[in-house]
């Protein structure tokens, strides 16, 4: 057994415990059971169904909620000491990293498939084959990575405390229910659409339910790819450097 | 209980001794504001997101403005939230002693819970005073200005009733993971109810579960303490969940404090 598959088991078994793990497929579970029966027949989304629309802000609502245990997780080992005595093994320095990021990828797999698994029983369908299916997971994926990698360099970086992990509650509410993925655009007050159809949540959720359909706008599709690459790249670049001069 | 019995006679009078562990409540929350933020700000902006999102399309559905169901919910919902979050001090306080050492004080036995229980009631009325603010600045209006006072004493009645179970739970050595599903059956409730949505809107074989939870009828006497309509079913019906979870939890709630102190 490598190193690196060792700290990714410490990780998954610690996640049992502490629940994360069956966070991963309660929360987008719950969230999408709740905002179907909530808003099904509130909002109109045309000629789609709410279960068929509103399913890829439930996936992105819990990996932004991931992100948050994810920090915590990257603060405990810090505060814990654990961290610095990793350093001293005889393992690439970035394994822990690795390993941490590993997991996070994982849970995001869980959350689609959790979230894919409720939304089969309200209707929910993959309407375009298997290719945009896999683009869905990839973009998913790829968006679970960019806040992973920077709630790891925060969580290493800034001593944490359960009030900021409440208070990043807020910004993630406001972009999550602010967002054309709850519902389009036209049916928020006129003040605040611009916030709503410009806003990362919007595009990325746009771009999941178009891969649902099979019908992909361009320009839609490079805004998300250049959130979730520039996410990858800018907190990738923080994360290896906090790792590399963290104490 | 006898042996408690001189400790009552010669210590601080009760109410003094409910008030200064209140205090240390709201002390520890201004150092660590996390159940503040989850109890007070968190409803706060849920309120006006949620409102924001459907406010257009539940006019254009219904006619009716989504206000006067919401702010009771995120009233309601910020109280129970910051209950749950308030106590998840409890084990550690158990474990590390302190609360044994509250107990060899020469107080009240049972200030330790009715600080507490004081403690919940307080943040929750001053956040119900801050989101009914904000329901008034997005145009909530009350029908008669009179309603206002009992418009904010609903949430407090009711949290002060959900934290006896909390505070129950918390106190007991396994109950971490009750306190999970505790947390998620609360937030089930308080959005599942005719506040969020119309009952109409929900399926119809949720209706009957929908219409008799608890937070259903104290949704409905605030929305029509509110709007000026009848509110007597719906209060007889609160006031029998509260007095019912009460009667059950309250006594166990003290029961447990002197458990886990080892009395």
């Amino acid at each position: 057994m490598t190193g690196l598959t060792a700290l990714v088991e410490r990780v998954i078994l610690g996640t049992i415990r502490d629940r994360d793990l069956l966070l991963a497929i309660l929360v987008p579970v719950g969230t999408y059971v709740g905002f179907n029966f909530a808003l099904q027949h509130l909002i109109d989304t045309g000629g789609m169904s709410y279960a068929q629309y509103v399913l890829p802000a439930v996936i992105v609502q819990a990996i932004l909620l991931g992100a948050l245990t994810t920090a915590d997780r990257a603060n405990r080992d810090q505060s814990t000491g654990f961290g610095v005595r990793l350093q001293t093994l005889p393992i690439p320095a970035a394994a822990p990293l690795i390993a941490r990021m590993t997991y996070c990828l994982l849970r995001g797999l869980i959350v689609v498939v959790a979230a894919a698994a409720a939304g089969f029983v309200f209707g929910f369908r993959m309407n375009a084959g298997i290719g945009y299916a896999l683009a869905f997971v990839v973009l998913a994926l790829a968006l679970t990575l960019g806040l992973s990698l920077g709630a790891d360099a925060m969580g290493t970086r800034i001593k944490q405390s359960d009030a900021s992990s409440q208070l990043l509650l807020i910004p993630q509410l406001l972009l999550v229910l602010l967002s054309s993925g709850m519902a389009p655009v036209e049916s928020f007050p006129g003040w605040v659409q611009g916030f709503v159809r410009y806003q990362p949540v919007s595009q990325v959720t746009e771009t999941l339910r178009a891969f649902t359909e099979g019908h992909v706008a361009l320009g839609n599709l490079s805004i998300s790819l250049l959130w979730c690459i520039g996410l990858i790249a800018a907190f990738g670049y923080l994360a290896v450097r906090v790792q590399r001069h963290a104490r | 209980m006898t042996a408690a019995s001189p400790a009552r006679a010669d210590g601080a009078p009760f109410v003094a001794a409910s008030l200064a562990l209140a205090g240390r409540q709201f002390t520890r929350w201004r150092r660590h504001p996390a159940v503040p933020i989850q109890g007070i700000l968190f409803p706060t902006f849920l309120l006006v997101t949620y409102h924001l999102l459907v406010s257009k399309s539940m006019m254009e559905l219904t006619g009716a403005n989504s206000l006067y169901g919401l702010v009771p919910v995120c009233a309601v919902a910020g109280g129970m939230f910051g209950a749950l979050g308030a106590a998840l001090t409890i084990p550690q306080e158990r474990d590390c002693g302190l609360l044994a050492r509250f107990w060899t004080l020469p107080v009240h036995r049972a200030s330790a819970l009715t600080g507490r229980l004081i403690a919940e009631a307080t943040r929750t009325f001053l956040g119900s005073v801050l989101i009914t603010l904000v329901g008034v600045a997005f145009g909530l209006r009350f029908q008669s200005w009179t309603a206002v006072v009992p418009f904010l004493l609903v949430p407090v009645l009711v949290v002060v009733v959900f934290a006896t179970i909390v505070i129950s739970v918390a106190l007991h050595s396994g109950g971490a993971t009750m306190f999970t599903w505790l947390g998620m059956g609360s937030v089930a409730l308080v959005f599942g109810n005719a506040g969020v949505a119309p009952l109409e809107l929900f399926p119809a074989w949720m209706r009957t579960l929908v219409h008799y939870q608890p937070m259903s009828p104290t949704i409905d006497v605030m929305k029509q303490l509110s709007l000026g309509g009848p509110y007597l079913g719906s209060l007889i019906a609160m006031v029998a969940w509260a007095v019912a979870v009460a009667a059950i939890f309250g006594p166990l709630a003290v029961h447990r404090y002197r458990g886990v102190t080892g009395a």
